[in-house]
């Protein structure tokens, strides 16, 4: 079969995994602009961001190194990856659990554009093209944008769960423990 | 301003995506072609023309029946419920059989010239013929049957050799009233009125009953035979296919179901 084919459906994988955080990011910014919190909470919804962008690009790398298995030599590695820039760029979306680099938060938005704008490319194609002719591919596009936007809602909304709500709450059992210690004596 | 930009790139996200998902929703406009399951049937048929004239031999205009090759075939579900019995009907004629002509013959074949019959291929009005047959000569196979409950059943007599038996006790008749295209096939529908007798009774006079019965009748074209001695001929095929009920013709037997079929398979040459 035509590597073009391969080479389409690693594109699909990445667009899956990275083009719909764009829209969550201005939702995001948006929405938290208009909620009646305290500012310490708006920032800190704001700067899961960046947290939820480098979980998704963990789940991405996970599954290039389920797919990869077991021959993770350099030579299949590069025969195996078909859009070398894209993978790149998407690994580096792991980089976005330093500090240095995700407290800068427009940051993930521009990583990530790069991906939207694979989508972007072939909805301006559609536009150019004569009415009536095949539109599978922007159709693909939206499937898997959607996928996108589903993953990375998910992704932030766990992300939200765990920082608002499971580690205070960790935090207070320690607490509670670290106090009942003394009394065993 | 920051949040000037927020809302800029959420409502250019949102234009761009709607965008992706009206383009991802419209189908494509495409011609519809209604899909024609059962394309209206155009008929083929010649203009042949077949007469029996009076049947003379060697003239190759007059058709003659070939009846060592042609058959009367019945079929009825067993007791009304189970599979087909089956048979046929050995003596068999294209006459038409009038009230004078109700005798027995001493003979062997034909006992009346099979000539009431005529058919044009293009023209069905013109089209008619006749047919008998001899209760009594039923053929299942069964010799015990055939000569037993076949002839109690049908209220006839039995075969006595050298002897054709036509009379009323024993015939049973067609006769086209109407033969028409079939809009359907290259063959004809055709009316035709069954003639059978009442049941028999010694002391009560026959009453032959006749109904209107509607059959199919199919034309296996002209061909040309070559022999592997003698001279080439022409031969053509009629079939005729009806159903009647028995009980119209008050046969009360239990055995066979009310719907009898019948197949016709008249071979023709013009030897």
């Amino acid at each position: 079969m035509d590597t073009n084919f391969f080479k389409y459906l690693q594109q699909l994988e990445v667009m899956a995994f990275f083009s719909g955080f764009p829209l969550l990011y201005a939702l995001v910014i948006v929405v938290v602009g208009y909620l009646q919190k305290k500012p310490e909470v708006k920032k800190k919804l704001i700067s899961l961001l960046p947290y939820t962008y480098a979980v998704v690009g963990t789940l991405y790398i996970g599954l290039q190194i389920r797919n990869l298995y077991p021959n993770y030599a350099f030579e299949n590695i590069k025969n195996s990856i078909l859009h070398p820039f894209l993978f790149f760029w998407a690994c580096l979306s792991i980089s976005f659990y330093l500090p240095v680099i995700n407290k800068r938060i427009v940051l993930s938005l521009l990583h990530s554009l790069v991906f939207f704008f694979i989508l972007l490319k072939d909805l301006f194609i559609n536009i150019s093209q004569k009415s009536g002719e095949d539109n599978s591919i922007v159709r693909n596009d939206m499937k898997i944008y959607t996928d996108s936007l589903l993953l990375n809602t998910g992704v932030y909304f766990l992300t939200i769960l765990i920082v608002f709500f499971l580690v205070p709450l960790i935090k207070k059992l320690k607490t509670l423990r670290s106090h009942k210690i003394p009394n065993r004596f | 301003m920051k949040h000037l930009n927020s809302k800029t790139l959420l409502i250019a996200l949102l234009i761009i995506s709607g965008y992706g998902y009206f383009v991802s929703c419209t189908r494509n406009d495409s011609l519809i072609v209604p899909l024609q399951l059962n394309p209206p049937f155009t008929a083929s048929r010649g203009n042949n023309v077949h007469l029996p004239g009076n049947m003379t031999a060697g003239n190759t205009t007059e058709w003659k029946m070939d009846k060592s090759h042609s058959s009367v075939l019945w079929s009825t579900n067993y007791v009304g419920a189970a599979g087909l019995l089956t048979g046929r009907f050995n003596q068999f004629g294209m006459h038409d059989v009038t009230t004078a002509k109700m005798l027995t013959y001493p003979a062997n074949g034909q006992p009346l010239k099979d000539t009431s019959w005529a058919f044009y291929e293009s023209d069905p009005a013109k089209t008619y013929f006749n047919g008998y047959v001899q209760i009594n000569t039923s053929n299942t196979g069964e010799p015990g049957r055939d000569t037993g409950c076949n002839v109690a059943g049908m209220n006839t007599v039995k075969i006595r050799q050298g002897i054709q038996n036509l009379s009323d006790t024993n015939l049973a008749k067609i006769k086209t009233t109407k033969v028409e295209f079939d809009p359907n096939s290259n063959g004809y529908i055709v009316t035709l009125d069954l003639t059978w007798h009442n049941k028999y009774s010694s002391t009560v006079a026959l009453t032959p009953i006749t109904k209107s019965i509607v059959g199919h009748l199919s034309y296996v074209t002209k061909k040309t035979v070559t022999p592997a001695t003698g001279t080439p001929y022409d031969v053509f095929g009629l079939q005729l296919k009806f159903s009647f009920n028995c009980r119209d013709f008050e046969i009360t037997s239990t055995s066979i179901s009310d719907k009898i079929d019948i197949e016709c398979n008249m071979n023709f040459n013009n030897k």
